[in-house]
């Protein structure tokens, strides 16, 4: 199942060389092909997910809307889509519309070689820009050079993610503690457990979750314009600046202190999730993909959530986009179905099935902890607070910051070590990039 | 497996007399024994968390872990999984795939083989070289290539760019091996043939083939089930779900940020299924040897 990194590393240089040779020859059509009798979508989400529960219901409406219209639904791998969406979007058998991963280097990436369309003028006709917050469209926008941020719409988010705690109830009742509210109640609360010889947090080291606690951490002394400056280069990042000294300063204070346990550098993301559904942690700081499954799955005790105390800003973006590959066929049904998944009805699936909505009616989510799961991100997407993630700055990024971080939580490098770690690559990309 | 039988048909053969003689030597042998089961465990222990996984709930997996034994035999991931990718289809997507590259892998290797090791070629040596060359480059080097040429000529997303890429990729590795074979061919049957009034290609047809009989067979079952558990160039060629192989539907599980536990062991489990049956059903095959073949 796992292939080594290498090959897709591979893969991922060939594709980039081989679409900048052929790229080029993408002819504009001229109709929109408002007669298509077909449409062909592909996505990537399990058909128990929040997004394949409402997408297939988009897909119902759709096909009511459109009588006489066909409509080809694959479900792809994720992992094929990773690999050769430039190769497939460049070719006579690229989908009418897909889904796609949002970042640089894979939206941005298509849409500077022209293999996206440009959604904007769709984008602002049918409203779209309006339902999505500020923060949610950073992903849906790319320049000419393919970074986020700014330029034209190339893709349209349906849901949002972002990152919280997720607590165990029957724990924290065991120890009398309360809800932290505060940072200083957070580590207080955590104290606590260490004093009774409980693990506070369970941690994936070896994967993407530890990096997220440090840059939650750095984004509490962090303000906007930081996560502008690193994650969409407005200004140079001092890594040795008061945000990122203090993240990693603090990650290792709370190895320390025993809130992270020190085999964690070697745990996986999934045995992470699954410590904490046994009931082995109280505490999982991770993002709102574990929420549908935690709902689905833990039965034996009571769980709930809140944001990292003290912080406006947390690791967050908007989710996955639709895009229209620049060879679609059947654009004007592209951007119908769009739409559809916009409109309230499927928003608001997507929330009563555990999701994150970008554009639901709050008042319509039924269940109580979808509710609260959902007014946390709005809270956050109103205050302008998704931060993206640590790893997206550069390519090849995670792997640096996931080597980093593990050698954090070992104790084999000081938090001056990991930041000059981390900061050489990032500074190389934005040599790379001219900036 | 063979660690099995082989113990199984050591039994029986054993003279009563001699194992009674050895019999000072028993405390070695089940050390031996020891060890071999241990190793047997750590090959199969891996399979062994497949099977225990495959038949669990997925909220049974998450509340006792995936060591723990099932608390009751579930079906449901395994029929999910099926219905979910529609995996009749990709078993007969890879049966077809595996099956004509086998075969014209196969009888590639043979024409050529049979040019290079029994014809001797003027500068056969380099042509084996090419081969090995052309054996020994990574896949990822001709994947942008392929991409071009396939779709210059529209077999892009068409199962038949898979069997045509994989039968010269594995015909490539079967000319270079059988032309050693076929170098120490014995030259008393060539010429008996030719006393005969055979020519070249009732030759080949009915001396050469049949002697090495053996060691095509051998290739054919390798060829099968290599081809059977590609996975990057089916990923990259094969765009469509209708067109899709076995290893790489399985790949629809694996997400972004989650995985299913349960329903990617159920997948894992069906996945090996075809390949092991084939495994069992050519074990003997294998087990020949690759040079065998010639005079008896």
């Amino acid at each position: 199942m796992f292939r080594p990194r290498f090959l897709s590393a591979a893969g991922a240089l060939l594709l980039t060389a081989s679409l900048a040779l052929t790229a080029c020859g993408s002819d504009g059509s001229g109709d929109e092909g408002a007669d298509a009798k077909t449409l062909t979508l592909w996505h990537y989400e399990g058909p128990n997910s929040a997004m394949g529960v409402a997408w297939n219901k988009a897909i119902d409406l759709f096909k009511a809307s459109h009588p006489g219209v066909e409509v080809k639904f694959e479900e792809k791998s994720f992992e094929q889509i990773q690999q050769n969406a430039g190769m497939i979007l460049n070719s006579d058998s690229a989908p009418d519309i897909l889904e796609y991963n949002k970042g640089n280097a894979t939206a941005g990436l298509l849409s500077k070689q022209g293999l996206l369309t440009d959604l904007t003028e769709e984008a602002t006709s049918r409203g779209w820009d309006k339902k999505l917050s500020a923060s949610l469209q950073t992903t849906a926008k790319y320049d000419e050079d393919g970074i986020m941020g700014s330029g034209k719409f190339y893709g349209v988010p349906n849901y949002g993610e972002y990152v919280m705690v997720y607590y165990n109830k029957d724990l924290f009742k065991k120890y009398n503690i309360a809800v932290p509210t505060t940072y200083a109640e957070f580590t207080a609360a955590m104290d606590t457990f260490v004093k009774n010889k409980v693990t506070p947090l369970s941690v994936g080291g070896a994967e993407y979750p530890a990096q997220q606690i440090f840059y939650e951490l750095a984004l509490s002394k962090g303000d906007r314009a930081f996560v502008d400056d690193y994650q969409l280069y407005k200004n140079k990042v001092d890594f040795h600046g008061p945000q990122l000294t203090y993240g990693a300063q603090t990650f290792a204070d709370w190895v320390n202190k025993g809130y992270i346990a020190k085999n964690s550098a070697g745990i996986k993301a999934e045995d992470m999730g699954v410590a904490f559904e046994q009931g082995k942690f109280p505490i999982l700081y991770s993002g709102s993909w574990w929420y549908g499954r935690f709902n689905d799955e833990i039965k034996n005790f009571d769980w709930g959530t809140f944001l990292f105390p003290g912080n406006t800003l947390h690791p967050g973006s908007s989710g996955n986009l639709w895009v229209v590959p620049e060879k679609s066929k059947a654009k004007k049904l592209a951007y119908d179905f769009i739409d559809i998944t916009m409109q309230p009805e499927v928003q608001n699936l997507l929330g009563n099935n555990g999701g994150v909505p970008v554009a639901a009616d709050p008042a319509a989510i039924t269940d109580p902890k979808n509710k609260e799961l959902i007014d946390n991100f709005n809270k956050v997407s109103a205050a302008d607070g998704l931060a993206f993630y640590p790893d997206w700055p550069a390519p090849g990024y995670y792997d640096v910051m996931v080597s980093g971080v593990q050698g954090l939580i070992n104790g084999s490098k000081t938090p001056a070590a990991f930041l000059d770690e981390v900061a050489k690559p990032y500074n190389e990309n934005l040599a790379d990039l001219g900036k | 497996m063979s660690v099995l039988s082989d113990v199984k048909t050591a039994g029986p053969a054993l003279d009563p007399v001699v194992s009674k003689a050895k019999k000072h030597r028993r405390p070695g042998r089940w050390v031996v024994l020891a060890v071999l089961l241990a190793l047997l465990l750590l090959v199969v222990a891996p399979m062994l968390v497949i099977m225990v996984n495959a038949f669990k709930t997925p909220s049974d997996y998450a509340s006792n872990g995936p060591l723990a034994l099932p608390e009751s035999i579930s079906f449901q991931g395994i029929i999910d999984f099926w219905n979910r990718i529609d995996f009749s289809r990709k078993l007969l997507n890879s049966l077809v795939t595996s099956l004509s590259v086998a075969v014209l892998g196969v009888l590639l290797s043979v024409l050529n083989a049979y040019a290079l090791g029994i014809g001797r070629v003027r500068g056969r040596i380099w042509f084996l070289v090419f081969f090995l060359v052309a054996n020994l480059l990574p896949q990822e080097v001709l994947v942008y290539p392929l991409y071009y040429i396939s779709k210059e000529l529209h077999l892009y997303d068409s199962p038949i760019s898979v069997i045509i890429i994989f039968t010269v990729i594995q015909s490539a590795f079967g000319t270079y091996l059988l032309t050693s074979v076929y170098e120490e061919f014995p030259r008393e049957l060539l010429d008996a043939a030719e006393v005969d009034g055979a020519g070249r290609w009732r030759t080949l047809w009915r001396v050469v083939v049949p002697v090495s009989r053996p060691t095509l067979a051998v290739l054919f079952t390798f060829f099968f089930i290599w081809t059977w558990n590609e996975f990057f160039l089916p990923l990259i060629f094969l765009v469509s779900n209708e067109n899709q192989t076995v290893p790489v539907a399985l790949g629809v599980l694996q997400g972004d940020r989650l995985m299913d536990a349960t329903a990617t062991s159920a997948s894992a489990l069906v996945g090996i299924l075809p390949a092991l049956l084939f495994f069992l059903i050519f074990q003997r095959t294998l087990t020949r040897g690759i040079t065998a073949g010639a005079i008896k």
